[in-house]
């Protein structure tokens, strides 16, 4: 009977298993882009340089730094709604875990 | 209570630790009112004979800022002159005294360790970007057959073939690998003798070729620094060298903390 419906429903089941698919894989794909803050460091780290080497003035960095500060921002609050860890904030020794 | 970001940081009051950098010290000591988030007092928390160089603070997140990394580096750097140090991350906040201890007193073999290792270490960093113009310039004068080939593109420059083009193209970019090793090659070979250890680290941006730190013995600072301003002259024409430091060992401690949120 499983497989029988399978086919005579086809159209109609089959649609809807590929989409939810795509979904899936999109989500993934959104929310690791969402809550990786590499790129955004790499961005200041760039940003850093660039003054260094006075290829932009304190003002420039100013601005572009607190762009890049609320994108980390971003990427923090989205990390803690997927209940990923976050860094920074309050910490304490891990129970039970004596590091010897 | 979740943790709130900086900017609301005066609705939170100070009952946190900010922790910079375990020394080997057993009595209090006073660093002066250099802490981050507007000059908090700098001091310490001992536990026999380590302790951690503090300051109060709000219980927050500090975004690594210039301003507040550098205030963070500061901090780091004063207490170098006198302690060797293991430094915590950038932004590691504790709820309380307690637990701060409580790190102290779980971590103190690894962290009496490590102080031991690091003894008189100190680090430093060299960037090393490259002029990509004057490279391929040194390239052709001492690349025959690029030198060749280009000559031939120049004098038919109707005729010249996209293949011809191409050709070209890939050589001098295999070229310019091969010369962004070589040169990194030599630099790290010339500082072996006077560094205790070296790591490379990601380069940033196209323009660089070499992004490293060095852990140097405080005995050959000076030797270091020497050999460093020799290379960068030998390279003068090529390279431009942005070389920072003493600072505490970053690069070369690693202790995995197991740390928690703490809720």
């Amino acid at each position: 009977m499983g497989l029988l419906t399978n086919i005579l429903l086809a159209p109609f089941l089959g649609p809807v298993w590929g989409t939810r698919f795509t979904l899936d894989k999109v989500d993934r794909a959104v929310r690791e882009q969402l809550t990786d803050d590499t790129p955004i460091k790499e961005d200041l780290m760039a940003l850093q340089l660039q003054l260094e080497t006075g290829e932009i003035d304190d003002e420039q960095y100013v601005q572009q730094e607190t762009e890049i500060m609320q994108r980390l921002r971003d990427v923090r609050e989205w990390r803690e709604r997927f209940g990923m860890s976050v860094g920074g904030g309050p910490v304490r020794v891990a129970e039970g875990d004596e590091t010897e | 209570m979740t943790a709130e970001s900086v900017s609301a940081s005066e609705l939170a009051p100070i009952e946190g630790k900010y922790v910079y950098c375990i020394i080997r010290n057993d009595r209090s000591r006073d660093f002066g009112e250099i802490g981050i988030g507007s000059g908090a007092r700098v001091y310490t928390i001992n536990h026999k004979e380590l302790s951690a160089v503090v300051s109060d603070t709000p219980i927050v997140i500090y975004d690594p800022t210039r301003e507040n990394v550098l205030a963070h580096e500061f901090v780091n750097e004063t207490v170098m002159r006198e302690f060797t140090l293991i430094p915590m991350s950038f932004g590691t906040v504790f709820r309380s005294e307690n637990d701060v201890l409580a790190l102290l007193k779980s971590t103190f073999q690894a962290f009496t360790d490590v102080l031991e290792k690091m003894q008189d270490k100190i680090e430093f960093c060299l960037k090393i970007l490259w002029d990509r113009d004057k490279v391929v310039a040194a390239i052709e004068r001492d690349n025959d057959e690029i030198r060749r080939l280009k000559d031939e593109i120049t004098r038919n420059a109707a005729s010249s073939t996209y293949f011809a083009r191409m050709q070209l193209g890939r050589l001098v970019e295999a070229a310019m690998e091969e010369a962004s090793n070589r040169y990194v090659n030599d630099i790290h070979e010339q500082l072996k003798s006077v560094s205790a250890a070296s790591r490379s680290n990601k380069v940033i941006g196209d323009r660089m070729i070499l992004n490293a730190a060095f852990l140097v013995d405080r005995k050959d600072e000076k030797s270091f620094d020497e050999k460093v301003k020799a290379i960068s002259l030998q390279y003068e024409d090529l390279l431009s060298f942005k070389y920072t430091g003493p600072w505490p060992p970053y690069n070369f401690v690693n202790i995995k903390l197991k740390l928690e949120k703490a809720t």
